[in-house]
């Protein structure tokens, strides 16, 4: 099976700071695959979401998404960019923007420059955005204003933004810290399913162990930017859960923001 | 906390001082006061009724008042975009942002009419002093405020349109400019009413404007005309803040 996430020794330091957010991270992830990462805030969840997205610069190993290189001191090529498709964690959607506005902002990377600019979306970019819409159950929402929408509406409507992008690879922040128990199961299911339907793979990032163990076909836990352990789902121990927020505290949901 | 209850002795003191001091050392005789009450009250009753047959003075001095107020508006929107640009943080360094944001400061604690009386002395008599006084005082202001509008954008959904493969340009437009643009839009009407009514003086020093009509009324005695002035010029203030708050309701 072809790779999606090819990471080999790792590590990044936060610029101005000595405090080491990622140290000698490896991994291999096939696609197709649906990953957790667990582990207390400031582990480097973020961080290493960041870096596959191509958003990091500066730091130190070698790391390739879907088989093309990232290069730590350049973005990605423009037209890779889409293949990668993030959620954020909040959300990060243009507030005073229609929904459907919003989630053909996720077709921006797979128009031409010059349509991106000038807002010519295709009709096949309307019809992947309609569709992506109806996927996440808000069709009805769409000429509604995001500031006018509900948090798990909102999740919804940026986890339309990334589908619309047709990812390969879906890498979302935790997606759920900002949602009640019901609706986290919801948007968990939304997210991992059109993922799978789509032959995309899925990397998450959680505090909810019961949650990973649900969504996920393999769970990393990290801790202080280290990879404490990389399991099959069904290997997940309740030792090493506890021994991952050991002395963390109540998981607070807000975890290490690497881009300002 | 004896330190604190020291400061505001102190202040209190401060604060008795210069009301002593400044009925002291000013030719203030609350006996005047007394004797100037019929005196009031002949002037306010010279301005009753107000003489309507200035309509025409009426009509042309808030005809031009008015321009004066969009034409400064227009300069002070040219000058600020640039300014404001200069003046963010998070569009350049603080080797050009702090000058600049001076240099606005500065702008600012210059009061309009003395702006308008140098202009007058520079360009002569007429609208045209008052438009640039007007363009060069509302920058001041507007200026910081587009700055402010700038650095308040928030960051995460540009990062979004960033991973979405979006380009500068298309997150400029698609991320930045629509939370950008009501902030500008409703500062920029907040200034054309501050400048509208601020405007209404400058006739007063040869600017332009119906200011200059009070001017004459006044100094001619016709206060029956002078109030028919006043009277539209209320109208006139409360007119444009009744638009303004129309509109600040729909950028909201």
């Amino acid at each position: 099976m072809k790779s999606a996430i090819q990471i080999d020794d790792l590590s990044y330091t936060h610029p101005g700071s000595d405090f080491r957010a990622l140290e000698h991270v490896s991994l291999a992830a096939p696609s197709g695959q649906s990953i957790a990462l667990l582990g207390p805030s400031g582990a480097g969840k973020t961080t290493l979401l960041t870096l596959l997205d191509g958003r990091l610069r500066g730091w130190r190993g070698r790391a390739s998404v879907l088989g093309a290189p990232l290069d730590p001191d350049h973005p990605p090529a423009r037209a890779r960019r889409p293949d990668t498709g993030f959620v954020f964690q909040e959300f990060a959607l243009v507030e005073r923007s229609s929904v459907l506005r919003n989630v053909l902002n996720g077709r921006l990377g797979r128009m031409s420059p010059l349509r991106a600019v000038l807002w010519r979306p295709t009709s096949r970019d309307f019809e992947l955005a309609r569709s992506a819409l109806a996927d996440c159950g808000i069709a009805d929402l769409a000429e509604r204003r995001v500031d006018s929408l509900s948090g798990g509406q909102r999740q919804r409507v940026a986890i339309a933004r990334c589908l619309a992008q047709e990812p390969r690879l879906v890498l979302a922040d935790e997606p759920i810290s900002n949602l009640d128990p019901a609706r986290a199961t919801e948007i968990l299911t939304l997210l991992t399913g059109a993922a799978r339907a789509r032959g995309a793979t899925v990397m998450f990032s959680s505090h909810q162990p019961d949650l990973a163990r649900r969504f996920a076909d393999r769970i990393l836990g990290m801790r202080d930017g280290r990879i404490a352990f990389d399991v099959a789902v069904n290997e997940l121990s309740e030792t090493a859960t506890a021994e991952l927020y050991r002395e963390a505290g109540i998981p607070s949901g807000t975890g290490l923001r690497a881009v300002s | 906390m004896r330190s604190r209850g020291l400061g505001s002795f102190a202040a209190g003191v401060l604060i008795a001082g210069a009301i002593l001091w400044s009925f002291l050392t000013t030719d203030v005789e609350l006996s005047r006061l007394l004797s100037a009450g019929p005196r009031i009250a002949d002037f306010l009753g010279r301005m009753v009724p107000p003489d309507p047959t200035v309509m025409n003075e009426i009509v042309k001095g808030s005809a031009e008042t008015l321009r004066i107020a969009i034409l400064g508006s227009l300069g002070a929107v040219f000058l600020s975009v640039p300014l404001g640009i200069l003046a963010s943080e998070t569009m350049v360094s603080s080797v050009v942002f702090r000058p600049v944001r001076t240099l606005l400061a500065l702008i600012r604690a210059v009061p309009l009419i003395l702006v308008a009386m140098l202009m007058v002395g520079a360009v002569g008599l007429g609208p045209l002093p008052g438009i640039i006084a007007v363009a060069i005082h509302a920058t001041g202001m507007l200026a910081k405020f587009y700055a402010e509008a700038i650095d308040s954008v928030s960051h995460a959904p540009i990062a979004a349109l960033e991973s979405a493969g979006a380009g500068p340009l298309a997150r400029l437009r698609h991320a930045i400019w629509p939370q950008m643009a009501p902030v500008v839009a409703r500062d920029t009407i907040f200034r054309f009413e501050l400048n509208l009514r601020e405007s209404l003086i400058l006739g007063i020093v040869g600017a332009g404007g119906i200011g200059f009509y009070i001017q004459t009324y006044v100094r001619s005695f016709q206060y029956d005309k002078a109030a028919s002035v006043t009277l539209a010029v209320i109208a006139m203030v409360i007119t444009i803040e009744a638009i303004n708050v129309a509109l600040r309701r729909r950028f909201a």
